[in-house]
């Protein structure tokens, strides 16, 4: 509560290196993305330009480690690394520990990027790199997340719970997830089938567990703080917390249909899905109330814009793993694209504008400066919520189609490409889009970082740098 | 609600994820043995070859998971039996020697469960990977030139060489991985009866 400013800059070089990062990555991915896709709809660049590191093999596997270490882990961590101590009052101690730690998630990245380039994916779901990555991470991760968890400490009883529940389950999510998943995956402690359920619990630690959890604690935080308004039920809001952790873990059974997976594994993971509903119905009834009626406010505020979308993609990206789990559609629907569809409204819609909203309140905390009045801002809004919107939608109606041309043995392999082919013209477009979205935004941060433009519009949440009390982020419930 | 009383709940909740999948998992599928067919004597599934295990992570590696699955499902809810994908569905004993083991997320391209017996030329799956337009000028699969060598032909032909002309004359000779890749793809198919999954 009373640690001065200085305090707080031994975590705001960490925390500027993960953002660094995270925006480069996605900047990259992104290029790499429209490359891929381009490969899928247009074969005949494979033949015309055969070189193995841009093969669609390649560069799909490539984009998702991109997207989901680079930008979104590391996004989410250096944003955490401002936002925790701010709303705690502790400053982290350590700062060179701190930046040495957010220096190796980025080589840890890139040593993930080099191998999967050169060497290929190992083809392992949400663990395409080697032994040697995954040390790394977590070494990296033992730091930052001893960090974030010391920051929940002094604040537990006083501040609002619903976020720092939320972080619990994801720092504790993390290291168990990944460590089990590699000593059991690569240890040889898993035969046969046992390898395929692991990779799929650590799919759904990954995501549902780690991922979402992180951007629940930014909506929980920012949301209240940016509108003002309080969050209503705590009991709703910890019986929502309890579906979310208690559920999360089974989601990805529901990936399988026959095969390897035991059949009540996959009955499970369809009942996890569905009463996850539960989770997501609290804390919509938790978290919309606070967006009624300020549409003005979306309009002026960037930061509060970006995390309404993502709050909206929440209930969507749920309410669509719930739909492909009904028995069925689940049929249907395995080995489809709408895997991809999936992807685009968890990665890119939920957690990204997420992401991104914090982004665009937390910096000018942790840099004293503010985001320009510029085009860009617009630019980056709309080219990535009609961007994502467009590939979302595309490959969910693409995944349904080829489902059931799947399914008619008569129709053979050949036309169910040609059936996507239309549709992944409109992906190719969306993901330009979101490029162009991205490329806007990354201009935006450096240059803001770089001081290069006038701060006309400031968007920050915290009123720096006189005051800098962390009771500013605390209007939420007690 | 105090951080320990927090702490324990997380952690038991994780508990129970990470146990009641892997764990029960494993009392299931992780204790099963392969099965001695009293006909040949063999036991199945069969055990794969070295090479056909190092290509197992050349198949990763090039990425072909991407687009072709590893998982033939029943008849029921499905036309995967009924498009030729294999003779029966496939059940976790299938995957017993498979390391590492994956079932594969998209069909873009058919599965490929029982490639070996849909094609079990090793030649054919040579030609397939350096260019599979000269048996299908639709395919969307992309060539793999990079897993072959081309040499200058000298008056003897080499065995291993691919029955196709090359620019120069040159000779292609599939690599190690492309040697290892077809042996793995040869040793994909379940044309054996399993007590679960019995040949009909």
């Amino acid at each position: 509560m009373n640690a001065p400013l200085s305090s707080f800059s031994k975590s705001s070089l960490a925390s500027l290196i993960l953002l660094i990062g995270s925006v480069s990555w996605a900047l990259l991915g992104a290029g790499l993305q429209v490359l891929a896709t381009l490969q899928l709809l247009v074969p005949s660049l494979a033949y015309l330009l055969p070189i193995p590191w841009i093969a669609y093999g390649h560069l799909a596997p490539l984009t998702t480690f991109l997207f989901t270490y680079g930008w979104i882990t590391s996004g989410f961590l250096g944003v955490l690394l401002i936002l925790i101590p701010r709303i705690s009052g502790i400053p982290f101690r350590y700062g060179k520990l701190l930046t040495s730690a957010a220096l190796l998630w980025q080589i840890a990245v890139l040593i993930g990027v080099a191998e999967i380039i050169w060497n290929g994916a190992t083809g392992l779901t949400s663990l395409p790199f080697s032994r040697s990555v995954t040390c790394l991470f977590l070494a990296s991760f033992l730091v930052l997340g001893t960090g974030l968890t010391r920051g929940l400490g002094r604040s537990w009883k006083s501040g609002p719970l619903l976020p720092r529940l939320y972080l619990l389950a994801a720092l504790l999510a993390l290291p168990l997830g990944l460590g089990t998943a590699e000593i059991l995956l690569r240890g040889g402690l898993a035969p046969g089938a046992l390898q395929i359920i692991a990779q799929l619990v650590w799919h759904s630690f990954l995501h549902h567990l780690w991922l979402t959890p992180l951007a629940l604690v930014l909506l929980f935080q920012l949301l209240p703080t940016l509108t003002g308004r309080p969050v209503g039920s705590l009991s709703l809001g910890l019986l929502a917390w309890g579906a979310t952790i208690g559920l999360g873990g089974w989601i990805g059974m529901s990936l399988a249909s026959e095969g390897p997976v035991p059949s009540w594994l996959q009955s499970a993971g369809v009942v996890a899905t569905i009463l996850l509903a539960v989770a997501v119905w609290g804390n919509g009834t938790l978290l919309k109330p606070l967006l009624d009626g300020k549409i003005e406010e979306c309009r002026r505020q960037v930061a509060l814009r970006f995390l309404a979308v993502s709050l909206w993609s929440y209930f969507v990206s749920y309410a669509w793993l719930a739909f492909l789990a009904i028995p069925g559609i689940r049929q249907a629907t395995t080995f489809t694209v709408v895997a991809q569809a999936t992807q685009s409204l968890l990665l890119f819609s939920f957690y990204g504008n997420a992401l991104a909203g914090a982004i665009y309140a937390l910096l000018p905390a942790s840099r004293t400066v503010g985001w320009p009045r510029h085009p860009a801002l617009t630019i980056h809004f709309w080219f990535s919520t009609l961007g994502i919107a467009s590939v979302a939608s595309c490959y969910g109606i693409a995944g349904i189609l080829q489902g059931l041309a799947l399914n008619d043995p008569g129709v053979p392999m050949s036309t169910i490409a040609s059936y996507l082919r239309p549709f992944l013209s409109v992906v190719l477009l969306g993901q330009i889009a979101w490029w162009i979205g991205q490329l806007a935004f990354s201009t935006l941060f450096f240059a803001t970082l770089l001081k290069l433009f006038e701060s006309v519009a400031p968007v920050a949440i915290f009123p720096l740098p006189r005051d800098e009390s962390p009771s500013s982020l605390n209007p939420a419930h007690h | 609600m105090k951080s320990t009383q927090a702490l324990v709940l997380v952690f038991l909740a994780l508990l129970f994820a990470w146990a009641g999948q892997i764990a029960l998992g494993f009392f299931q599928v992780g204790k099963l043995e392969p099965i001695l067919n009293e006909e040949t004597n063999y036991t199945v599934p069969p055990v794969p070859s070295g090479l056909a295990q190092t290509g197992s992570r050349v198949f990763a590696a090039q990425g072909c998971l991407e687009c072709h699955s590893l998982s033939v499902r029943g008849p029921t809810g499905s036309a995967d039996i009924a498009r030729g994908w294999g003779p029966r569905r496939t059940v976790p004993r299938d995957y017993l020697f498979r390391e590492p083991a994956w079932i594969g997320s998209s069909r873009i391209g058919p599965d490929l469960s029982n490639i070996g017996i849909r094609l079990p030329d090793a030649n054919e799956l040579m030609m397939h990977i350096w260019n599979p337009r000269l048996k299908k000028a639709s395919s969307t699969c992309p060539p793999h030139p990079w897993l072959f060598d081309l040499k200058v032909s000298g008056p003897i032909i080499e065995k291993e060489a691919l029955p196709v002309p090359s620019k120069d004359w040159k000779q292609i000779l599939p690599t190690y991985q492309a040697k290892a890749l077809v042996a793995y793809l040869q040793s994909l198919h379940s044309d054996y009866s399993l007590p679960e999954a019995p040949l009909k």
